[in-house]
Formats: C-alpha cells, structure tokens, sequence
C-alpha cells in the first residue's frame, strides 16, 4: 500500500464514521473552528460568509500565499491596455476588519485531512473541525515546456499576464498569434473566446495585417456559439482563424512551434492555454478522484468531499456539474458556507440549493455579450442541474452590455472581498 | 387565508424540519430565503444593498416578486434578468423575496 493509499483507506475509514451532524460529538451551540485554504473567489467569498452567517460564532482562518488576489476577470484587458494590473488586485483588509476573518499569509503545505489539521511553511500545525479547501488551478505543463513565460498561459492573473502584455506589444505589424484552447473542462469556458475576440480587435488598429489562430482542442465553441461564431467568421474573420479538434503534442520554445494533429504551427507570440487540473493540495490529500484524477467530487449540497467529510472543496477544485468560473465560485461559496453553519447548530443542509452564473464577454474593446445559466440541485443524480430556459447568452453585443460588464465586476468582487 | 400561505410558504416548508432539530440546536437560526437570495449579491451587493445593478434591499416583498415575475413575462425585454428570473420556481421567487425585504 503506497502512502496515497493509505491516505484513502484512512479517509474511507473516516467517512464511514463521522454523520454530519456533530452533536454526538460537540456541545449544541458551542462555536467551531473552519481553516480555509485559498483566498481567490471560493475562498475569500466562504471566509466572509461563514463569519456573516455565524454572527462570528465561527472562528474563520483564511490562509493564503499572497499578499492579495489578482483577479482573473477582466485580466484579457491588460493584454489590449485598457486595464492596469493593480485595478485587478483585491486584498484582504476588509475580511479581517470588518468581518473578523484571521488572515495568516503563508503556504499550506500539508492536509490532514482524517484528523483537520493543515502544516503550514511557517512550521505551524493548525487545528480544525473542518478545513474549506479553495487552491484553484493548476496548469499542466506541455511537453518541451521548460520556460513558461516563452508561451505564457496567462490564464491566472498576474506575471504571465504582463508577458503576454509586452510580448503582444513587441510583436511586428503582420504577426501571427496562436491561441490555444484546452479540453473542458477548464476554468472560465467563455474566457478564451472573448479574449480571442479582445485580442483580434486590438490587432485591427496595434498591428495591422496580424493574425490570430485559434487552436481549440474541443470539437467545437464550447459555449456562448452564436455569438462567438458571429464575432469569429464575421466581425474578426479578417484576423482570426479558427480550427477545432486541435490537440497539442509538444512545444518547441526556441522556433516558437506548437506540434499539433494538425501539423506543426509557429507564432510570433504563443498564449498557451494548456489543461488544467485542481491545486496541489488536492491531489497530494487523495481527493482528486473526478475527472481522470483531476478534480476533486464533492456532495453540491454542502461541497463536503466525497473521500473526506471533515474537508471541503470550493471553486475551480470541484468536480461538478457547473462551470469553472468566479462568479459561480462565490455562490458555491454561500452554499459551502450556510451549510457549515447548519452543520455547528446541528442542522442538516439546504436540501434544495441554487446556484447561477453570470458573466459577459468581449467582442471588441468596447462591446460586450452576456451569458447566464441558473443551476438548481436535482435529488435523482444529486447534482446541479441547468434549467434550461434560464440557459442564454445576449442576441449579439453592444456598449451597454460593456459598461454592465464594468458593474458586474465591481459589485462581484465586493460581494466575495468587501 | 390564501395571501397569509403564500407569504410563508418558505419557511412553512422547512417548519417540520426546524421544529425536530430545534431541541438539538439551541442557537442556529437559518433564516428561510437567505442562500436564496444570496444568489442575487453577486450583481445587486451583498445582502441586495450594493454596490452594483439596483438596489434591492429595503423594497417590500410584493414589489421585489412582482417585477422578477414582469421580468420572467418578458415585459422587461430581453435582457439578461428576464432570463436569469426564469430559473428559478415561484415559490424561491416568494421565498427570496420574502427574505430580501427583511433587509433595510
């Protein structure tokens, strides 16, 4: 039996024993201790509402690497100069003042998961009654890939993003650009179309007679199809050029080559959006058991880990049903939250959640599309299921939907940060 | 009779359930409607009171269910809330509205 094994049969063990309830084992209205791993949107998003929720009967400790967040949405922009990097930065003042949230900047490096504790860099050993798990991405790295600023993926705000920036920047009039788009599911299934889109219309006017190649792995336009289909071979069918079912089998950083089952291609600037899988953590505990090892399944009525009830995940780590993206991140949130507080008092979890995502996408620098789906839970799969008539995007695009876009992001972050 | 059911038809529903834990759980309120609702602070602020698209906090119940229920009817056009209202039941309309107009 290998150490990962073990870590599961401990777990197996465990989640035969423990009910939900924790009365047996707690005094009724006594307070208890949450640990959340991660402060992106799943993670500042739960700190908040878990100290809200509790009335600050819950001792809330956030632990994060960072000094503050670098949020994701709108990051495309950066590329095109219409937003600086700090408007994307997000810190955690308001969770610790105004919420009571303990902020402990430093690294996790170790869970355990049986008994609730987390190693911390620092040597710290924290103890939990239940530990809210929210690292997020993790990006695979290609074959030849040694240096991932060559082909950035910028697909997590920061460094890379202000690559890419300068790489586009520095790239001659009638370039070529290749985009790359992995297998779902990846986080923000819209975001590398709109950032196509984003892209191309700033190469119009930056860089004239460029072109962009967009290499998506997936058979098709994973979503949002008519107006992406329309903004791809209408609006920029002049500079973008799209082939689907294009896996990448390697890279050569040096030549600037991608080697595809379509052949080989070169880029001047290479965004390499490779696949992705949940954060260290979540593998490295033995939860990462979806999604050919990927993600971690989680019960969508509480986010409580299949393997591990004293642990659960949030966000881009989970395996579900819903999207990968921030907005929809913060309600499973809200979800995880008000079925932790239920959990201190004894109560079991809404048997009926829901759940939405909203965002928009750009067409160009200065119109936008939307995109919206209601998630309600469904007893029979015990999953979240889309109602459909909620499922829909905007007919086409506009600047108002641009300057809604602008709202939404504002009131979005304050929601999961203020 | 009619109007007394359908304004606590959400918390009617989680009743039975509340009453058999109450004797456990001497503290934990949960109030009906919140997480609901709370699918509403991504874009109208947390607890409906900004910042963001309109406020909805403060409105009376009837007034936020009528207007989901205009939107749901198209009468507000196409636009991105027509749709997103058209996700959820009636009674989760009642119910988050119910909710919404506790906050002021």
């Amino acid at each position: 039996m290998n150490r990962r094994q073990l870590i599961q049969a401990a777990m197996a063990a465990a989640a035969g024993m423990t009910a939900w309830h924790p009365l047996a084992s707690r005094a009724a209205g006594a307070g208890g201790r949450v640990i959340v791993v991660g402060g992106g949107m799943a993670g500042a998003t739960v700190a908040k509402y878990l100290r809200m929720w509790s009335n600050g009967g819950l001792e809330v400790t956030l632990i994060e690497r960072n000094p503050a967040y670098v949020s994701n949405i709108m990051s495309s922009l950066v590329l095109t100069g219409q937003r600086s990097m700090s408007s994307l930065r997000f810190g955690y003042d308001a969770l610790k003042t105004r919420h009571g949230v303990k902020l402990l900047t430093d690294e996790v490096l170790e869970v355990d998961a049986v008994n609730g504790s987390v190693l911390l860099a620092s040597g710290q050993r924290l103890l939990a009654d239940k530990i809210v798990l929210a690292p997020g991405m993790r990006f695979d790295l290609l074959p030849g890939q040694t240096d991932p600023s060559r082909m950035p993926h910028a697909w997590s705000a920061g460094v890379q993003t202000e690559q890419l920036a300068k790489q586009l920047a520095a790239m001659r009039s009638g370039g070529t650009v290749l985009l790359t788009i992995p297998k779902t599911p990846y986080r923000c299934p819209p975001g590398p179309y709109e950032r196509a889109c984003l892209v191309a219309d700033w190469l119009k006017t930056k860089k004239p007679g460029s072109k962009l190649i967009v290499l998506d792995a997936n058979p098709d336009i994973v979503v949002e199809k008519d107006n992406f289909s329309k903004a791809f071979f209408g609006l920029h069918a002049n500079v973008i050029e799209y082939h689907n079912n294009v896996e990448i089998s390697s890279v050569d950083e040096q030549q600037m080559m991608l080697y595809t089952n379509g052949g080989a291609v070169h880029g001047d600037v290479i965004n390499l959006i490779p696949p992705q899988r949940a954060g260290k953590l979540i593998e490295q505990t033995g939860l990462a058991t979806a999604t050919n090892g990927r993600f971690a399944p989680v019960d969508v009525l509480s986010y409580a880990s299949l393997s591990a009830p004293k642990v659960h995940v949030i966000g881009d780590s989970s395996a579900t049903t819903q999207p990968k993206a921030g907005h929809i991140a913060n309600q499973e949130a809200k979800i995880c939250a008000d079925a932790l507080v239920r959990y201190f008092g004894g109560l079991a979890p809404d048997p009926a959640p829901v759940t939405n995502s909203a965002c928009f996408s750009t067409i160009t620098r200065t119109q936008a599309s939307w995109l919206t789906v209601v998630f309600q839970y469904d007893p029979l799969t015990k999953t979240m299921q889309a109602v459909p008539a909620s499922a829909s995007a905007s007919a086409g695009w506009n600047g108002d939907n641009f300057d809604d876009m602008n709202q939404w992001f504002k009131a979005l972050m304050a929601d999961s940060f203020a | 009779m009619q109007c007394k059911r359908f304004v606590l038809s959400g918390a009617a529903a989680l009743l039975p359930f509340l009453l058999a834990t109450a004797a456990q759980a001497q503290t934990t309120q949960v109030p009906a409607g919140r997480l609901l609702a709370s699918n509403c602070f991504q874009c109208h602020g947390t607890n409906g009171k900004g910042p963001g698209f309109e406020r909805i906090a403060g409105k009376s119940s009837l007034e936020i269910y009528k207007e989901l229920k205009e939107m749901r009817a198209g009468g507000e056009g196409q636009g991105l809330m027509t749709k997103h209202a058209l996700g959820y039941t009636d009674a989760q309309l009642r119910e988050l509205s119910q909710w919404l107009s506790t906050q002021r």
